[in-house]
Parts: structure tokens; sequence; C-alpha cells
């Protein structure tokens, strides 16, 4: 009797496993199946872009202001002034993000007023790219009287990537045991001392790789910066940061969509998109680098 | 302050306290009042809850005093209210007088800097910083203002040699402190406490993250250290505290329950729960 009551139960049980087996290859598959078409989709992207965009790309297009009504030439000016409102952008939110989530995780009280402030920063992030563009115009073009310019476009960039530099900075510095805190204290250091000693070295990789991802966003942007200072063509570079500045995204747009001719400048478009593709890739490789390193620095215990 | 301090080497600190000892000693027979540590009525809070009821105990200098009790009884929140380490915990709240040296550390003028200076603190599991050896000892004279590096040199020196740790480092000073064994470790945040020169030293159970045989090497200097500190440990376990310690307080839900010299404690408690507890009865 005994038995039998076992025999079943094994018996039921053996059932439910086969089926839940063939539920779990199916799932699988379909897993399977979905990272199979979002790889598929990138290298369709990338295959696109690169394939029609690296025949232009030479010296001369790295290096060459456009000429002849931007039908030919480079994209050198472009690359500058990306490179500039990046550099005024990093000027801009790396001070103020991470102060302010220094702030935020060690100096405030925690309660409603800073789950306040975090829910805000957080849903900064949703705001659409037009409205920061919008928003910077009123704000640092017309209200401070910046005028079109880098720092204006820097000013808004760094608006657009503040809520990522002080979301990433705060999960730098909340990972950083308590134990070492704790410790520090212990020995009479004071709260500033303690961030700056202990806190901080450990956290700042973690800072510089969420800053980065943030960057790397921002420098993409066109939205923002169209109405901020990016000019349609300049003969010269900028020479202040009150300057109008050509830049890799909005060019981008110019030659696909505002061009008069084009078809014809459609393979510069293609090595914009190119060059773009890479700067982007080559700020989130250095960020994974980033990372690597950290990560053997801390399994060395230093 | 502390460059002219770092010349004076650890022995003639010890010189210069046994001399203070001496004279302390004088001054309790005159006057009761004056010990190391002295909580009155103490009460504490973590936000609506209580933590501690009424503790009142004095500790003498030197030697070394051991609290015992069960889990969550209150032991090392009542370790942590020395030297304020509470304050970091948001929402906790304490009533009544905590004196060390005779001041009330809970007066609003307190300099907490400076008192978690005079009385470090070890911790449950070693937390060494992830720096160098060096660099961890010599952690509390820099954040003191000390740059000189001869001096730095002879503090990390003289503070790893109070810890029984000298021998076993001397040649590798510059490798991450995280890369020693936990007891090693654990004598590294020794090291690290006295290089601030404390008078008093809180230890929150010190050994029961590490072996039975560097646990042994810690009840050691433990007792070494006694004749230069106060020490303060905190133990879950009961024979170690019968070993070191001169002085025992029996926790109990947030109650002192008994306090006294450790044979007494052990051999002839006062109080029934605190028979039971040693007697093993809970706990």
């Amino acid at each position: 009797m005994k038995a039998e009551v076992l025999k079943q139960g094994i018996a039921v049980k053996k059932h439910k496993t086969s089926e839940w087996h063939s539920y779990e290859l199916v799932g699988f598959w379909a897993l399977r199946l979905t990272l199979v078409l979002v790889l598929f989709i990138l290298g369709i992207i990338v295959f696109d872009i690169v394939s029609k965009g690296a025949g232009v790309i030479n010296w001369e297009f790295l290096t060459q202001p456009p000429r002849v009504g931007m039908t030919e030439g480079g994209i050198f000016p472009a690359i500058v002034g990306t490179f500039y409102v990046t550099l005024i952008t990093i000027a801009f939110a790396v001070p103020l993000g991470v102060g302010a989530a220094i702030y935020l995780n060690e100096y405030a009280v925690q309660g409603k007023f800073t789950r306040l402030v975090r829910m805000s920063v957080r849903n900064l992030a949703g705001v659409p790219s037009i409205v920061f563009g919008l928003f910077g115009m009123a704000v640092f073009v017309k209200i401070f009287g910046f005028g079109p310019s880098l720092i204006a476009a820097g000013f808004t960039l760094g608006l657009l990537t503040l809520p990522v530099t002080v979301t990433a900075s705060e999960e730098a510095l909340r990972t950083v045991p308590r134990a070492y805190r704790e410790g520090s204290f212990a020995l009479g250091a004071t709260r500033w001392q303690v961030v700056r000693t202990v806190v901080l070295p450990r956290a700042i990789p973690g800072i510089l790789t969420g800053t980065i991802l943030g960057l790397a966003r921002a420098a993409g942007e066109t939205a923002p910066i169209l109405a901020t200072g990016a000019a349609f063509f300049l003969p010269h570079l900028p020479d202040s940061i009150r300057s109008q500045f050509m830049a890799l995204p909005y060019h981008l747009f110019i030659m696909s969509t505002q061009h008069h001719a084009i078809s014809q400048v459609r393979p510069i478009a293609y090595g914009t998109a190119l060059i773009l593709l890479v700067l982007v890739c080559l700020l989130n490789l250095a960020a994974v680098l980033l990372r690597k390193r950290y990560r053997e620095r801390v399994a060395k215990g230093l | 302050m502390m460059s002219t301090n770092a010349k004076v080497t650890i022995e003639e600190t010890r010189i210069q306290e046994t001399a203070k000892h001496g004279i302390g000693k004088l001054n309790k027979s005159i006057e009761n009042e004056y010990c190391e540590v002295k909580a009155e009525n103490l009460n504490f809070f973590y936000g609506p809850v209580q933590a501690l009821f009424n503790v009142t105990v004095k500790v003498q200098e030197k030697g070394v005093a051991a609290l015992i009790g069960p889990s969550g009884c209150g032991k090392s929140t009542f370790l942590r209210v020395l030297n304020r380490m509470n304050d970091l915990i948001p929402g906790t709240r304490l009533e009544g007088k905590v004196k060390i040296h005779g001041k009330n550390i809970y007066a609003p003028n307190t300099d907490v800097v400076n008192l978690r200076k005079k009385v470090g603190m070890v911790f449950q599991h070693p937390n060494p910083f992830p720096k160098s050896i060096f660099d961890n000892i010599a952690y509390g004279p820099r954040i003191d203002g000390l740059k000189n590096k001869t001096a730095l040199t002879e503090i990390v020196e003289n503070s790893l040699k109070g810890a029984a740790l000298w021998d076993e480092v001397k040649d590798r000073l510059n490798e991450p402190a995280l890369a020693l064994s936990g007891g090693q470790q654990q004598r590294l945040c020794i090291a690290r406490a006295l290089a601030v020169k404390p008078r008093i030293l809180l230890m929150d159970e010190p050994t029961s993250a590490i072996d039975p045989i560097a646990t042994q090497r810690i009840e050691d200097l433990v007792r070494n250290l006694c004749n230069d500190y106060t020490i303060i440990i905190v133990t879950h376990n009961m024979q170690q505290a019968a070993r070191i310690s001169d002085n025992t307080g029996f926790f109990l839900q947030g109650e002192m329950i008994e306090w006294g010299t450790t044979s007494n404690i052990f051999t002839n408690p006062q109080d029934k729960r605190t028979e039971d507890y040693i007697t093993g009865r809970f706990g």
C-alpha cells in the first residue's frame, strides 16, 4: 500500500518534470531568439553606417573644414566643436553632480526631503532632450545672456547629464562599505575627512564610469544644442566659449535632412555618423576599461 | 601639536602615563567621583525603541572590563555610546550622563572628533582600509595633520610593535593590508587605533570573526595592552571574559544586571539571572 502511494508520487513528479522541461526549452529558445534579433538589428545599423561611411574617411575628412557649400571637404570643425562642448559639459556637470551626490549621500539627514530630491533628479532623466534644449535657450541664451554659444550649449548638455551623474555617483558612494566609514570615524576623522580619504577614493572609479556614460549620451545629442549654440556652418573654429560652434550630431542632422543637395552629400553624412559612432564607442570603452582597472585594484586590496 | 608629540615614543608615553596613573590613583582615594568612564542612569533609544535602561556603571583606569550578555542585550550599544559612534545612526537619542575623565561627553560643547581620538575602537569584523599596511596605521596621525615621514614611520613601527604585529609585517609595510590574514588584520586594526594614542580602547567582539589561534594572540595582546590602556571589551564568549577581564558587567534586555570583579561575577553572582546566564541556562 505504502509502496504504491510512493510509486504514484514518483510517477506524478516525473510527469511534471518532463512537462516543465519542455516548457523551459520553449522559453529558452524564445529568449535566444530575442537576443539574436537584438544583435541582428544592431549589426544592421553598424554595418550600414560602416559600409557607407568608411569610404569617405581619410585624413582630409578628419582635418579639413567643409568646402564648396558643404558638398566637399571634411568635418574638422564639427569634431572640434563636439570636443569643446563636451569639455564644458564635464566642467559643469561633474562638480555639480558629484557635489550634490556627496551631499545627498553623506551629509543630508535621510528623510522625506532627500527622497523628494532623489525622485526629482531621477525624473529629470526622463525629460525629453528637446525640452532641455528649449530650457537652455530660455535660461542660458536669453536670461543669462550667453547668446547662442559653446557655454550655453555645454551647460544645457550638462543639465541633461546631471541626473545620470548624480545617480551614478550616489550608487558609487553607497557601495563603499559602512565598515570603512566607521573605522575612519572611530579614529577621530571629521565627516569631510572620512569622505575625502576613505569614501571618495573608493567611489571615484564608479563615479567616473557613470559620468563617462552620461557624457557619451550627451555628446550624441542634437536637440539640446540645436537652439543653444550649434551652427549650420562656420568657416572658422570657435575662438571663445561665447562663440557658436559646429557639432557632429547637428552636422549629421543637417547633412541628412537640411542640405540643398542631399543625395550628393549622403556619403559625408554617413562618414559623420561613423565618426560620431566611433567617438561614443571610445567613450564607452574608456568607461569599461576604467571599471576593469578598478575591479583589479579592489581584488588587490589597494 | 602632533609633530612634537610624535617624537615621544610609545615607551616614553608609557612612562608618562604610569606617572599619571599614580597621580590618578591618589586622586581617586581623595575624590571618589573621578573615574575613567562613568555612566549614570543612561537610557538610550533607537527611534521609539529603547535599547538601554537606566545603566549605571563606573569603570576604573587601566585593566580590562568585559561586557557579556546574550545577543541584542545592548552591550554593543553601550560600547558605542562611549565614543558616540551611535551619533552616526539617525534617530538615536540618549538620556542621562556619560562621563569620561570626569567630563560629560554628551554635553553640547563636546568635541566628538577629539573624543574619538581619546577613545579608540576595534570592531567585530576587521576593517582595515583598502590601503597599504603603512597607510592604514598612519591614517590617524595623518588626518591629525602629521606629515613628517620620519615621525610617521616611528609611529607606525611603535604601533605595530604595540599590537604584536611588527615582526610579521615589517618587511612588507607597503603591501595591501587586506592581503593579511583575518587575525593579522584585527591586530592591524588595534595598531591603527593605538597610533592615535588613545587612553581608552573599546573592542566590540574583536575575536568573533577569527580563528582560535588568532583569538588567543589577541587575548594575550589585550592582557598586555591593559597595562597602558583602559580596555572595555564586548564579548559573546564567557570563557573569554573570564580569561582576560578584571571586571565584568552582565547585560540583559538593555539593563545592566550586575557589575563587579570578574571572579565575583563568575564564582559568586549576586543576581539569579547572572547565575543562570553564566551557568549556561540560557543565552
